[in-house]
């Protein structure tokens, strides 16, 4: 059976693409997939860093599609989760050297031989977007509670559905307590405007960061709540329904205690 | 190109079996009846007997003009018959009541453009006349009609209805959070949550536009009949 390409996206940076990327693509690998896990961002590669494997780069993605060397080459395996394979960036090309034709020709060889291809696609939705989703089976939008990173998502979803894709939806960095104090939007205003298929919430994690430093997979971590919410993630992607779960505030010690004393 | 906005003394048109002339009375008759002549004579033999209509456009009071100018074109020209434009009719208003009251939109062909679903961050919808949604417009999308914007569902984003230059039009929707609001040539940027529920309407008064709730100032509560527009 041949695979399916996911593509994660946003349109805005900084909302978590990359993190999402390796998570999910480290999760569907954990659930027993044969997953690839493809940093399209030419220039500015991350997905290596983030995922500990920058020391093992042979081969990159322009050489794939150039020609220069085979899809097996180029795939660094990852040592702690077996199946899991990182095609790298290249840092020192743009975006340019890529064509839309030349991905189309790479996804085809990479959907027989991977259950899953995760591509991070690049800000923006120039060049490095429009190769990200060429190939595309399906589409995931993060987005982060705050209004500029809505509308930028709002634009991806339209230029998504122009393609045909039926994008997904995964809000990201929810903080209960702004939400609750009404400092960021909720995941349901989020839904509202965006309106589409919600197929995950994740909670605001410091482990995130300390993670991505060391370069070690979130997804490990059972105290990463982050890590704990894209693992449910992978599971609905790979077709499990599981119910959403939403980030709620752990009650404090004191509205415990108001609570059992009948104060509120 | 065709240049719409041609402001030619003399328009030449072919009309029916026969030629249409269009002269604009603010140029002097000299000047006019040498536009004629250069015309005519480029038609050569295609004037010869061709039934003339004589027409001022849109200005009044020219009789006088019109009938030198068809003495002229009857010494110079073999034309066939040469007429003055018949009288501008208008429906008198008892007629356009009974014509409304008697269903007379039955055979109104419609301008409006009505779409349905969720207009996106980036998108915009050009419309030559109204313009009705039902849906929501999100923040970031653009919509321009030439005349009413109706949006059933939330209205964000940039509207401009009465585009380019009709104060008269007006702009609903069931919740109304625009960041730009353009009516005709008056612009106004968007209040931010007005906190306000339920259906609100813009239009302009004295040079200014207005934000009302419709249920109270339903603008159209007072028209006695159903109009066609």
């Amino acid at each position: 059976m041949e695979g399916k390409v996911i593509v994660v996206t946003s349109g805005k940076g900084g909302v978590g693409k990359t993190t999402a990327t390796s998570s999910i693509g480290a999760a569907l690998a954990l659930e027993g997939k044969r997953v690839a896990i493809v940093d399209m961002d030419i220039g500015l590669r991350n997905l290596d860093v983030v995922m500990g494997l920058e020391n093992r780069i042979v081969f990159n993605i322009v050489d794939v599609v150039q020609g220069k060397c085979k899809v097996d080459q180029a795939a660094i395996r990852d040592r702690r989760i077996d199946n899991l394979f990182l095609i790298p960036a290249s840092q020192s090309d743009n975006k340019d050297v890529l064509t839309p034709a030349g991905v189309e020709r790479m996804a085809k060889v990479l959907r027989q031989k991977f259950d899953y291809v995760i591509m991070d696609s690049p800000a923006g939705i120039e060049r490095g977007f429009e190769n990200s989703v060429v190939s595309a089976n399906e589409a995931v939008v993060i987005c982060t509670p705050d209004v500029s990173a809505v509308r930028d998502a709002d634009r991806v979803i339209g230029l998504l559905y122009a393609r045909s894709l039926e994008p997904k939806l995964i809000v990201n960095r929810i903080e209960p307590a702004r939400v609750e104090r009404g400092e960021m939007l909720s995941y349901k205003d989020v839904l509202d405007i965006l309106s589409i298929e919600l197929v995950g919430l994740v909670p605001m994690d410091e482990k995130v960061l300390i993670s991505s430093n060391t370069g070690t997979p979130l997804v490990l971590q059972n105290d990463s709540t982050a890590g704990q919410s894209f693992r449910r993630i992978a599971k609905r992607l790979n077709g499990e329904t599981i119910p959403i779960e939403v980030p709620n505030l752990k009650p404090s010690v004191w509205t415990k205690l108001g609570k059992t004393f009948g104060l509120k | 190109m065709i240049n719409f906005d041609n402001i030619a003394p003399v328009k030449l048109k072919g009309a029916g079996g026969g030629l249409w002339i269009t002269i604009d009375p603010s140029h002097p008759e000299s000047e006019l009846i040498a536009e004629i002549d250069r015309l005519l004579k480029k038609l050569k033999h295609l004037a010869i007997n061709a039934d003339v209509t004589l027409d001022t456009g849109d200005a009044d009071g020219q009789e006088e003009l019109v009938e030198r100018i068809k003495i002229h074109l009857e010494n110079n020209f073999e034309l066939g018959t040469i007429s003055t434009s018949p009288q501008k009719r208008s429906i008198p208003t008892e007629r356009r009541r009974q014509r409304d009251l008697s269903k007379g939109w039955n055979h109104h062909k419609s301008d409006v453009l009505m779409l349905r679903g969720r207009v996106r961050s980036g998108q915009k919808i050009n419309a030559r006349k109204h313009l009705v949604i039902t849906g929501d417009v999100n923040p970031g999308a653009e919509l321009t009609a030439g005349g009413d914007i109706i949006v059933l569902g939330t209205l964000a984003g940039k509207v401009h209805a009465g585009y380019p230059g009709n104060d008269g039009a007006m702009i609903f929707s069931l919740a109304f959070n625009p960041s730009l609001v353009k009516i005709g040539l008056i612009t106004a940027t968007g209040a931010g949550e007005s906190g306000i529920q339920g259906p609100e309407f813009a239009c302009v008064e004295q040079d200014s536009i207005v934000v009302k709730n419709y249920m109270k100032d339903n603008p159209f509560k007072r028209m006695p009949w159903p109009e066609v527009i």
